[in-house]
C-alpha cells in the first residue's frame, strides 16, 4: 500500500514527514473504513424522533443494554408470547463485528483451518496504479504536501485550492 | 407450508413459490417526511432524499438483532396466513458465519417464531440445486439434470465478494476466498467521487445506488476507456448524463438520452464519465483505492490452484455468477440476483421428503437435543471448534 511509484520520498524524521509511508497507509486504512459506513452523518441523530428508530448503529459499549428496542414497538408475530432469555439477550446486547470475531475465537485457528481470516485473498504483487485525486485520470505526480496524486498542472492547482490538507494528519 | 428466506445484508428475498418478494434488509428514516420504514415498507417511501439507514448486518453478518427482528416480524406478518408452527423455513447465512451468530438464528427460528423445522445454509451451497448451470428450457420441474460435479460460484454481494468452489454439491471450504469489495463500498466510493467533483451526494445513498446501477460497467479495456473519457462531448462516448430526481415533484431520476438537450432549467445534471468504469473496476483491482488484495480474476485462479489439479479444468469450465454486482454490464453473463432464492426453491420442491429427512432440523429435536444440534447436523467450517457462549446473562 505504500507509494511505490511516487516522487522520491525524503528520508527525514518519520513522524513529522508528511510523505511518511506509514502515515499514508494509516490514511488509506481510515478511508477504507469510511467506505463501509451506512450513513455519512452517523452522529447527527435527529433528537426529536419519537419512535427512536434510525438510532445509529449502537455506539454503546459492550454489555450495556439499549434503553428501548425498536422491535418492541412493532407488531409481533406472536403478540401474546414472551421472548425467551436467549432472544432478549440477542436483542438487548448488541456487539459490533470486531467484538464478535474476537469473542468467537476464530482468530486463534491455525492458518491451515479455513475461516474468516484465512479466506481473505492474498495481497497484490503489482504496484498500485495511481489516479488523479481531482479528475480521476492517471495520477503520475504527487502533491509534495499531502501525497495525493494528480495528473496535470490544472489539477494540481485545483487540488491545492480545494482538497489539499497540507499535511497528512492521521 | 415452506418459507424460503434469502437473508442478504442488502436485500431480503422471501416467499413460498418461484417468485419471492424482494426488499431491502434495512430500516430507513426519511428526513423529508420524518417517517420510518421497515424492510418491506421501504418501497412505500416517496421522499428518498437524505435517508438514514439502520442495517441489521455489519459486513454481511447480522449484528443488530433488534433491527433484524423488527424487519422479520413485519415480513412474516405480510403473509396472508403464516401458519408458522406447521411450517418449515430455509434461511441463508453468510460464508464463515460465526458460531455464536448461528446460534441466534436457531434461537429465533425455534424459540421466538416456533417453526416446525428449519435448514440454514450459505447461498452458494444452494446453487447446485438450482438451474444456474443448466439450460432452463431443457428442464422441467421434478426432472433435474445433474449439475456439474465441479463448479465455482462467484458471489459478489453488498458486503464482499466470495469465490466458492463446490465438489459434488459440497463447498470446499479451504479454497473459499474473499475479496473485501462489495456493492456498499462501490456506492460509497462513487458518492465520494461525485461529491468532490460535482454535487454533494454524501447523504444520498438511494440516488447513488440508482446512478451506479444505471451507469456503471466493467470495462473490457480500461486504458482505452480512460483515454476516451478525456475527450469532450459530443465526441466522448463514455459520458452519461443523469437527471437528478426531484422528490417534491415526484419525479424519479433518469438518464438523459444521448443527443437530447437539457430543456428544463430546473433539471440538475450529474455527469458520469470515468466514474462509470473506475468504480466497478475495484472488484478487479482493489489496489486502486489502496486495498492491498488481488482482484477477482486473480482470485479465481488462486482459489482453483488450491483444488485438486486433475479437477482444474472442470472448475474453469463451470464458473457461475450470483450477487448484485455481477449485474454490471461487462460482468457477463448477466444473471438475476434471485439465483440463490430460486435454487432454494428448486431444492425444496424437487424432493420435499429428502429435504425434510436429510436436511431440516425439527423443533422437537431442537428442544430435546439442544442448541448444538445444528452445528452437529449441518457441519461447516467452524463445526469442530468449541463454541464460546456468553454466559453473562444466564440465570
Ligand atoms: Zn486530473
Ligand atoms: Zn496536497
Amino acid at each position: 500500500m505504500a507509494p511505490r511509484r511516487s516522487q522520491p520520498v525524503r528520508q527525514t524524521q518519520a513522524s513529522s514527514n508528511p510523505l511518511d509511508p506509514a502515515l499514508i497507509a494509516r490514511r488509506t486504512k481510515k478511508h477504507l473504513g469510511e467506505l463501509e459506513k451506512s450513513n455519512y452523518t452517523e452522529v447527527d441523530i435527529d433528537p426529536d424522533q419519537a419512535d427512536g428508530a434510525a438510532e445509529g448503529s449502537g455506539r454503546r459499549g459492550r454489555g450495556t443494554a439499549r434503553q428501548t428496542l425498536i422491535s418492541d414497538g412493532r407488531p409481533s408475530v406472536h403478540p401474546n408470547k414472551k421472548s425467551t432469555m436467549n432472544i432478549r439477550t440477542a436483542l438487548l446486547y448488541k456487539k459490533n463485528l470486531a467484538t464478535l470475531i474476537e469473542e468467537s475465537g476464530v482468530g486463534n485457528l491455525p492458518p491451515s483451518v479455513p475461516g474468516y481470516f484465512s479466506a481473505v485473498v492474498p495481497p497484490s504483487q503489482e504496484p498500485p496504479r495511481l489516479f488523479c485525486s481531482v479528475c480521476g485520470y492517471w495520477g503520475n505526480y504527487r502533491c509534495m504536501k499531502c501525497a495525493l496524486p494528480f495528473c496535470s498542472r490544472d489539477c494540481e492547482v485545483n487540488h491545492q485550492e480545494t482538497q489539499c490538507e497540507k499535511r497528512v494528519v492521521y | 407450508m415452506l418459507f424460503l428466506l434469502d437473508n442478504g445484508a442488502h436485500s431480503i428475498k422471501v416467499g413460498h413459490d418461484h417468485d419471492p418478494s424482494v426488499f431491502q434488509n434495512a430500516i430507513v428514516r426519511s428526513k423529508g417526511d420524518k417517517q420510518t420504514y421497515y424492510g418491506h415498507e421501504i418501497p412505500r417511501c416517496r421522499d428518498r432524499s437524505s435517508l438514514h439507514y439502520r442495517l441489521p448486518c455489519e459486513k454481511g453478518y447480522v449484528v443488530d438483532w433488534d433491527a433484524q427482528k423488527a424487519i422479520w416480524d413485519g415480513m412474516f406478518l405480510q403473509f396472508p396466513k403464516p401458519d408458522i408452527p406447521e411450517s418449515s423455513i430455509l434461511i441463508t447465512e453468510p460464508y464463515f458465519n460465526l458460531p455464536q451468530i448461528q446460534r441466534i438464528y436457531d434461537q429465533f427460528v425455534f424459540e421466538e417464531y416456533g417453526f416446525q423445522s428449519y435448514y440454514r445454509c450459505t447461498p452458494a451451497s444452494l446453487i447446485p440445486h438450482g438451474s444456474l448451470f443448466t439450460a432452463p428450457h431443457k428442464t422441467r420441474e421434478g426432472d433435474l439434470p445433474l449439475p456439474p460435479e465441479c463448479m465455482l460460484v462467484i458471489d459478489s454481494g453488498f458486503s464482499f465478494t466470495h469465490i466458492v468452489p463446490l465438489i459434488s454439491g459440497s463447498i470446499v471450504w479451504n479454497a473459499v476466498k474473499r475479496i473485501d469489495v462489495g456493492g456498499k463500498l462501490l456506492t460509497n466510493h462513487l458518492k465520494e467521487l461525485i461529491s468532490y467533483r460535482q454535487w454533494n451526494m454524501m447523504d444520498q445513498t438511494y440516488i447513488m445506488d440508482d446512478v451506479k446501477e444505471r451507469c456503471c460497467y466493467v470495462s473490457a479495456d480500461f486504458k482505452a476507456d480512460m483515454e476516451l473519457s478525456r475527450t469532450k462531448l459530443p465526441n466522448n462516448p463514455i459520458i452519461l448524463q443523469y437527471i437528478l430526481p426531484d422528490f417534491s415533484l415526484n419525479r424519479p431520476g433518469k438518464l438523459l438520452e444521448r443527443g437530447q438537450v437539457v430543456k428544463d432549467a430546473s433539471w440538475q445534471i450529474l455527469e458520469m464519465n470515468n466514474e462509470r468504469f473506475t468504480v466497478p473496476e475495484l472488484l478487479f483491482t482493489p489496489s486502486d483505492i489502496g486495498l492491498d488484495q488481488i482482484g477477482l480474476a486473480q482470485a479465481i485462479a488462486h482459489s482453483i490452484s488450491l483444488l485438486p489439479e486433475e479437477l482444474h479444468g472442470m472448475f474453469w469450465g463451470n464458473i457461475g455468477l450470483i450477487g448484485g454486482n455481477t449485474k454490471f454490464p461487462g460482468f457477463a453473463p448477466r444473471l438475476p440476483i434471485t439465483e440463490a432464492y430460486r435454487s432454494a426453491h428448486r431444492f425444496v420442491t424437487s424432493s420435499p421428503s429428502l429435504y425434510a429427512q436429510r436436511y431440516a432440523i425439527t423443533r422437537e429435536d431442537y428442544f430435546e437435543i439442544g442448541n448444538d444440534i445444528s452445528r452437529r447436523r449441518w457441519k461447516g467450517p467452524y463445526s469442530d471448534m468449541p463454541l464460546r457462549v456468553d454466559t453473562r446473562l444466564k440465570e
